[in-house]
């Protein structure tokens, strides 16, 4: 039976004030900017996300939603892309600023105690979410391969971190100044098809996460995907963040963001408003 | 804190702890908030708005943010009365059986929301109702019995006649007299009026010419909205005896009080507790010590008491 819902425990969630520690520029037109945490960093699992109060007194309310790229030592790193005025201002924040995050939130990445061998499939930012998992997954003995694309190679994020997890890492870009010429959706395909892997992971533009899932099931292997939905509370009750399921409308917030590929029954309305 | 600062209320029967209530569909069921916030500091929780039968809400995107607010369309998608009565209110029984619950009501027609009411009747944990007929994001019923006197007394008297528990009907400020609808519901035997519900508002994606709102159209709540919401209450205030429950971008402690002085009896947190979830304490904590720093005894003698 499925519930399309959130199956395992997930911690307790807390407003922490957090404290910049880091902030820096990694590719074009992204950040990784590292936070003082301790108690999200200690129990945050790989897949969820953080809600972040960037800035006070501006006219811009609600908070922005952040997966977590590696938790440790309870500190947690946070890549992001500059797309508005809220990750324009995280971008000019200094070391010393503080800030607030409710967390940890959400349903993180399934992993089945039979995995052994992970393709992890990321496009652009969907590196975001993926680099904790790489972690997990090598720390409990499981072979990791990735599958990265950006549209160029000044674009890709996360390489260092999955080169050094990963047993291999194939590169696409869309104007082939990195790897090879094309969509990772080419690679991807590619080797999901040659066979071997026992779990798909995939985050990235939406459009891209329903490929991958076409090819996973083509290949019967389990998929799963992290689903980025517009969200004002980010802890369930509002209801802005739905995505439509095999079992009805689940809150990405909640239930998600990571869906079963099985489970989501897709929408190209979402290419629009979520892409960046 | 120990502030001796009597801040109990009393809303049509119903007394109340603090002058502070939950917002509907703000606040879920309030399981939500519990790790986060002691539910025991609220003066009620008012609940999502409940239908007869399960409502799927609207298509997404359901939420854009604009400046010092937010429009929604949510379109009350909620399980129905029975789930919501075997889940939500059940976990409410158990796990804060001290705080007053009160059930926010929606329907399609007048005899959904009787309907609605008549099982929650069975239920003895509710502390009473909140009949929302000013919903803007449903075609039928939601906002269009709340724009006209003689709907909005229609859907009151239908309501009174099923329940004796407080009946609150909350208002729609999408119309031009809401001081007229609230004499109308008032004389129906409405215990007391909420207001306000969101306002009518669009936003357009100038990058792609469509509207940012899947539904085209949304309620605009937020800090936006709260110089209309401060003005509707006063001028409610002055037109019903009835208790008046003020709502409308209340973020701080101040802003709870501005709407005290316009004639409020309590409030109610909306928009704020997703921005800071601990909002609805915070303000609670931040209106004993306002009175208590000016010598205010009692809570509810600021109730009306902005000078003419
Ligand atoms: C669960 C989850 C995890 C996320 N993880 C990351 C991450 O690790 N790194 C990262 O850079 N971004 C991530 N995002 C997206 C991020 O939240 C948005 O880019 C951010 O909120 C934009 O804020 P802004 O003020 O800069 O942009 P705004 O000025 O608010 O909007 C600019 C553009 O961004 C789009 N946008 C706004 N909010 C979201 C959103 N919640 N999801 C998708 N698009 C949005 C808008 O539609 C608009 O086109 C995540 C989103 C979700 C839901
Ligand atoms: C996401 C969202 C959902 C809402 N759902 C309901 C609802 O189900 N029933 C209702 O009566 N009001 C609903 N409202 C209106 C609020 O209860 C409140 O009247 C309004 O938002 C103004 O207060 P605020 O500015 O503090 O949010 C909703 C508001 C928002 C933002
Ligand atoms: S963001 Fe509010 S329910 Fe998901």
């Amino acid at each position: 039976m499925t519930t399309c819902g959130c199956a395992h425990h997930t911690p307790p969630r807390v407003l922490e004030n957090v404290t910049v520690v880091a902030n820096d520029r990694v590719a074009q037109g992204v950040g990784l900017v590292t936070f003082d945490s301790p108690r999200i960093a200690r129990d945050i699992q790989p897949g969820q996300f953080v809600h972040l109060r960037i800035a006070q007194g501006v006219d811009y309310l609600l908070r922005r939603p952040f997966s977590i790229y590696r938790a440790h030592a309870g500190r947690l790193e946070i890549l992001y892309q500059v797309v508005g005025r809220g990750t324009r201002d995280l971008a000019l924040a200094t070391p010393g600023t503080e800030m607030d995050m409710v967390g940890p939130l959400g349903c993180g990445w399934r992993i089945a105690d039979s995995t052994t061998h992970a393709l992890l499939v990321s496009g652009g930012l969907g590196a975001a979410p993926l680099g904790m998992l790489a972690e997990e997954l090598a720390e409990r003995g499981i072979a990791v391969t990735v599958a990265m694309g950006a549209p160029c190679g000044e674009r890709l994020v996360g390489r260092d971190l999955f080169e050094r997890v990963a047993r291999r890492v194939e590169i696409a870009t869309d104007d082939g100044s990195c790897g090879t010429a094309g969509f990772v959706t080419g690679v991807c395909g590619e080797m999901v098809a040659e066979g071997g892997y026992d779990a798909v992971y995939t985050c990235g533009p939406e459009p891209m996460q329903r490929i991958v899932a076409a090819q996973a099931a083509e290949a019967e292997v389990a998929c799963q995907v992290s689903l980025e939905r517009l969200m004002a509370c980010g802890i369930g009750v509002c209801l802005s963040c739905v995505v439509e399921t095999k079992c009805g409308l689940r809150r990405a917030c909640v239930d998600g963001p990571v869906f079963y590929a099985k489970e989501v029954v897709w929408d190209s309305a979402h290419d629009v408003t979520c892409e960046r | 804190m120990n502030v001796n600062v009597d801040m109990s209320v009393n809303i049509g029967g119903l007394s109340l702890r603090a002058p502070l209530l939950t917002a509907s569909g703000t606040f879920g069921s309030a399981r939500e908030f519990s790790e986060l916030i002691d539910l025991n500091r609220l003066g009620a929780v008012v609940t999502k708005g409940v239908s007869l039968e399960p409502w799927e809400g609207n298509p997404a995107p359901r939420i854009a943010e604009t400046s010092s607010g937010m429009l929604n369309s949510i379109g009350l998608q909620n399980a129905g009365v029975e789930s919501f009565c075997v889940n939500d209110l059940a976990w409410l029984e158990s796990e804060a059986p001290q705080v007053p619950v009160i059930v926010n009501v929606s329907g399609h027609t007048v005899e959904e929301y009787v309907a609605v009411i008549d099982r929650l009747e069975w239920e003895p944990f509710i502390a009473g109702y909140e009949v929302n007929i000013s919903c803007p994001n449903v075609d039928a019923g939601g906002m269009a019995f709340g724009t006209s006197c003689a709907s909005a007394a229609e859907v009151t008297r239908a309501c009174r006649g099923s329940t004796e528990r407080p009946l609150i009907v909350k208002l729609s400020p999408n119309v031009t007299d809401i001081a007229g609808i609230a004499t109308a519901v008032e004389a129906e035997g409405a215990d007391a009026v909420s207001l306000i519900n969101t306002l009518l508002g669009m936003a357009i994606d100038v990058g792609t010419f469509r509207p940012k709102l899947a539904r085209g159209v949304g309620g605009l709540s937020g800090p936006a909205i709260k110089p209309v919401a401060v003005r509707m209450v006063w001028q409610v205030a002055r037109a019903v005896t009835i208790p008046v429950i003020g709502m409308g971008g209340i973020m701080t402690a101040e802003d709870a009080i501005e709407f005290m002085l316009a004639g409020a009896t309590a409030v109610a947190v909306g928009t704020a507790n997703f921005v800071d979830p601990t909002s609805t304490v915070r303000i609670v904590d931040g209106m004993a010590e306002f009175c208590h720093a000016r010598g205010i005894e009692r809570v509810a003698d600021l109730t009306g008491a902005v000078l003419a």
